[in-house]
């Protein structure tokens, strides 16, 4: 079905007939920080891509602040530019997303079917709120489906080693073993696309669902690697943006993240039913380590939440959790501070629990997954603890060792997800 | 003169059991079919209900809860297809009392039957109100653990039994049971807890109040907590 744009995109489109590249923007309230991006991805196209023609599209959901003005202010030297709108309807400004910017998903819907009308060979998208984003994230995106014609370029940042615990203890290790491929962050806000894979998401029926709303990164991923797609990495560096959303809590966050990846397992369960282990996927750029600065992180308080999960949300977890997982988990709770382990075993199987639990709706799915947050926090507890000391390559080792724990793992999950 | 009244006496009543012998056997082949009505149901609810996955739905949706907190240990599906029993006999019983043509047994039936809509309002109200509050209960358990307030479970249950009790009361004056009463204690209860609970919070608990007031206009996040990024 072809997907709405409005009449001037229509007849810009239109105008501009054809482009060989396209680097879409979504935006929201994004005045401060649009006009460096637009500028780089500008510099990044004029650089890498001389000769090739070439389209920048912000797809604003609605900003009060001035962004598209900014855009169409931005001097970009030889790209087009295209400024169109996403639809933001009440429900996007009520239940706004984690991260990123409300409206998201419509956001992407748009720029893909103007991708698609353009007959672009190679697209990227990078978010509105970078300040960390250089020309050569353009070559990093781009390049790959250009010159070795790659579907899908994931980001790989570099991060501190108490960033991104969620992906950490989740929703990598689990993708890599569903999907069978090392894609280290499956929840990047920029990527690359062909537009081979710009037609498959476009023909996806989910962009009025609530994967559209919450989890269209990690969609966007696990729909390239699920389908087949050629699918490599891009080394980026460090990401700086704006400060997100700061309401957002961690419950909320969490169930937007796992909802998406456990909705996923479902749709794609034939497809990963019959993956047996995991391979790295290429990689592009020069990766480098990181400074380990010290973080403060209130492991205490992690602990308390996660021993008075233990004993008060039993009957809760009962309904999800194995009777020996839950008989386990119960076992910790007595732990102190330095010697509190989660193991790896057993937090795999705490994931494939809650993965059936959600599965054969145990409970409602909301509560089902909030009821998790304990046991996340334990997890996350222990891992800072165990890694306290550690730098960078001891870090990367240690979630290695739990990718493969799921990997090791997943032979009882196929049997009990029948 | 003595032995022609009791003669005649005898001689009525006679005329009165062979007049009314038969509304009692009527009565007698209902409660009968009654019986045997009510066993059919049961079987083939026992057997069909199962097999359209009664029992599951119910642990899905917490109706299997709201029932073992109700002392129902049987699963769901025969807990319904004893109910339905029951249902089918107590109506064969109303119709056999009703064939002993009796004036009050005949206003007994009529008012029963205009009384069974309201009992069974009141009885879906009651299953409601159980599934409500279990639900809210489950909801601020899991809220308040995740916030790391040491009374998690007196809040959820507190959440628990305000939710029921209200539910309770508009079932009782559904089926007329003391209506002003039940209102009038319910009002007072629910009133004095709420002024209970806003003296302690106030008074007691001024500097959590403080606290959770200056977090919430704060609106800080949970990266200011911790020096960790969740994602």
């Amino acid at each position: 079905m072809s997907v709405p744009l409005e009449p001037a995109v229509t007849e810009r489109v239109r105008e501009l007939g054809s482009a060989e590249l396209v680097v879409g923007i979504p935006s929201y309230d994004n005045a401060r920080t649009i006009g460096h991006v637009v500028r780089a991805v500008a510099a990044g196209l004029g650089k890498h891509f001389p000769g090739r023609s070439a389209v920048i599209v912000n797809s604003d959901g609605g900003s009060r602040d001035g962004t598209p003005q900014v855009v169409a202010s931005t001097e970009l030297g030889s790209p087009q530019a295209i400024l169109a709108r996403h639809p933001l309807g009440p429900v996007h400004k009520i239940l706004t997303p984690y991260h990123g910017l409300p409206g998201k998903g419509s956001a992407l819907r748009t720029i893909f079917a103007i991708a698609e009308r353009l007959g672009a060979r190679a697209c990227a998208v990078v978010d509105s709120d970078l300040r960390s984003i250089t020309p050569e994230w353009i070559e990093l995106l781009l390049g790959p489906i250009v010159q070795h014609n790659f579907d899908y370029v994931a980001p790989l940042y570099l991060r501190h080693k108490y960033d991104g615990t969620i992906t950490n203890s989740i929703v990598y290790p689990l993708t890599r073993a569903l999907y069978g491929r090392d894609v280290r962050q499956p929840i990047g806000g920029e990527f690359g696309f062909s537009s081979r894979l710009a037609s498959h998401y476009l023909a996806r029926p989910v962009w009025e669902s609530d994967v559209a709303r919450f989890g269209i990164d990690v969609w966007m991923t696990t729909t390239a690697l699920a389908g087949g797609f050629r699918v490599c990495e891009s080394f980026l560096g460090a990401k700086i943006h704006d400060p997100k959303d700061p309401g957002a809590d961690l419950a909320a966050m969490l169930v937007q993240v796992v909802s998406a990846v456990f909705d996923l397992m479902e749709t794609h369960h034939d497809r990963w039913a019959g993956v047996e282990g995991a391979e790295p996927v290429p990689l592009f750029g020069f990766p480098h380590g990181v400074g380990l600065e010290p973080v403060s992180v209130n492991v205490e308080r992690m602990l308390g939440i996660f021993g008075q999960g233990a004993r008060d949300l039993g009957e809760v977890w009962g309904r999800a959790l194995e009777p020996a997982t839950l008989r386990d988990v119960a076992a910790l709770a007595g732990a102190g501070e330095p010697e509190f382990r989660f193991r790896d075993a057993l937090w795999v199987k705490v994931v494939h629990d809650f993965a059936i639990a959600y599965r054969r709706r145990a409970l409602p799915r909301e509560q089902l997954l909030r009821s998790l947050v304990p046991l996340y926090l334990g997890r996350t507890a222990s891992f800072v603890l165990a890694t306290r000391e550690s730098d960078a390559a001891d870090v990367e080792a240690t979630i290695r060792g739990l990718a493969d724990e799921f990997v090791r793992q997943k032979a009882d999950l196929r049997d009990r997800w029948r | 003169m003595l032995n022609e009244v009791i003669r005649t006496t005898l001689v009525e009543f006679a005329d009165r059991v062979r007049g009314f012998a038969p509304n009692i056997l009527a009565m007698l082949a209902i409660l009968l079919v009654g019986v045997l009505a009510a066993g059919a149901v049961r079987f083939a609810l026992g057997f069909v209900l199962p097999r359209l996955g009664v029992d599951r739905f119910a642990e899905r949706s917490g109706l299997g809860d709201v029932a073992r907190r109700a002392g129902l240990t049987r699963r769901p599906s025969r807990t319904i297809a004893l109910a339905a029993a029951w249902v089918v006999l107590a109506v064969f019983m109303l119709l056999a009392v009703a064939a002993l043509d009796v004036r009050v047994a005949v206003d007994l039936v009529s008012r029963a039957f205009a009384w069974l809509p309201h009992l069974l309002v009141a009885i879906a109200l009651l299953l409601a109100g159980g599934l409500v509050a279990g639900f809210a209960r489950r909801s601020v358990l899991i809220a308040a653990v995740n916030a790391g307030l040491p009374s998690a479970r007196l809040l959820a249950s507190g959440a628990h039994a305000a939710l029921f009790v209200l539910f309770a009361a508009m079932a009782l004056e559904e089926v007329g049971l003391g209506q002003r009463v039940v209102l009038t204690a319910f009002a007072i209860s629910f009133g004095g807890v709420v002024l209970a609970l806003a003296l302690a919070f106030g008074l007691a608990g001024k500097e959590i109040a403080r606290e959770s007031l200056e977090r919430l206009l704060r609106r800080r996040g949970p990266e200011d907590e911790d020096g960790l990024k969740h994602l």
